[in-house]
């Protein structure tokens, strides 16, 4: 009788702490990966917009929240976004900047896209996907929200809805 | 006119700012990791390496890949990089910070000693030690109770049990299983 209480709590001692860690982390999305950039400078990038003119560089952007889409045309959940992005760049007007960065697409295919959905703001191109690296992209849509002296404030994975755009640029300095 | 000037200001003000401050993680590693540390390399060496580096890093679209042996586009930019910064003189452990800067600590396949981490490493050794130590204990604790009872001899084929019901049933056992009631063959003796 002494031996199995023992054995009890031997057993106890091994099984409880693997269900603690096991029901601690039951709500958590094990696709969610949080981003170390998160609270820091964001990494600097000079990019070539789709349509031509100026290279774009982040520091030039300084000053207003930055909202940085990772995308491409063959992404889904981008192409439900993009017409929330298009308004609120539209409605927000020099508030905030609007930035998107195709991620392994091909130009023209980008071109048609946004000759088609509609476009507001640029789109610029990340050779071999160095932007998208630095920012530590896992997949489209990824959109990076920046504060006004270049902090990353918030990140978003997946497509982007209205209350999550409007709470994540308040994050990012956005006044209401 | 006020928030003109003001803007005009800023923009004088902080356009130097700007510019020193371009690039700060990320893009150019020497911000993030430092001044490379090793050795530039090239050749054979450069691939030889670069194939040891970027099978150290996971990749970050796949499921349990290393970079080196991913055929995903993000991966061959990954090892791209990877070659790239080996060329520079970039030594191992700058290049899975580098990368670790913006993925985390997930993109490194093997975690590194530091922290929690600490028990991923000792952890079957402690154990192993821990098991070890209890096995010796169980041992000693044994010896020590003095002599382990004899155990009591096995049956014998032809050994039957005393209770005279449940010897009936042993023999009759016997019977149907090889044709023979007594645990051997009639006319041997043992």
């Amino acid at each position: 009788m002494k031996l199995n209480a023992r054995v009890l709590v031997a057993g106890l001692a091994v099984v409880a702490p693997l269900v603690v860690v096991l029901v601690m982390n039951l709500g958590r999305d094990p696709h969610v990966i949080g981003s170390p950039l998160v609270g820091r400078v964001a990494p600097g990038f000079t990019l070539r917009p789709l349509d031509g003119g100026e290279p774009v560089t982040l520091a030039s952007l300084r000053g207003r929240p930055v909202v940085l889409n990772f995308w491409a045309t063959w992404c889904v959940p981008c192409f439900q976004e993009h017409p929330l992005l298009v308004s609120a760049a539209r409605s927000l007007g020099d508030r905030v900047r609007f930035i998107g960065v195709i991620y392994e697409d091909s130009e023209e295919q980008v071109r048609g896209f946004l000759a088609r959905q509609g476009a507001a703001y640029p789109s610029l191109v990340d050779p071999g996907s160095r932007t998208a690296i630095a920012f530590g992209v896992f997949g489209v849509p990824e959109t990076y929200f920046i504060d006004a002296e270049g902090k990353i404030a918030a990140k978003h994975i997946g497509p982007l809805d209205e209350p999550s755009l409007e709470a994540k640029l308040r994050q990012a300095g956005l006044s209401p | 006119m006020k928030r003109l000037i003001l803007a005009a200001a800023v923009v004088f003000v902080g356009a130097p700012f700007a510019v020193a401050q371009d690039a700060p993680t990320g893009a150019e590693p020497s911000r993030v990791v430092g001044a490379p540390r090793g050795k530039a390399l090239d050749g054979d060496a450069l691939a030889a390496r670069t194939e040891d580096v970027a099978g150290l890093l996971r990749c970050p679209v796949c499921q349990g890949l290393s970079v080196a042996d991913s055929p995903a586009t993000m991966a061959v930019n990954m090892k791209g990089q990877v070659k790239e910064l080996l060329a520079r003189g970039y030594d191992q452990e700058q290049i899975l910070a580098y990368f670790e800067n913006s993925y985390g600590e997930f993109v490194r396949l093997e975690p590194p000693l530091r922290g929690v981490n600490w028990l991923v490493w000792l952890g079957p050794v402690l154990a192993l030690a821990a098991g070890g130590v209890i096995v010796a204990w169980t041992l000693r604790a044994r010896r020590r109770a003095g002599s382990v009872e004899p155990e009591a001899p096995l049956p014998g084929p032809d050994t039957l049990p005393d209770d005279p019901k449940l010897a009936r049933h042993v023999r009759r056992v016997r019977e149907l299983a090889y044709g023979w009631p007594d645990g051997r063959p009639p006319g041997t003796s043992a």
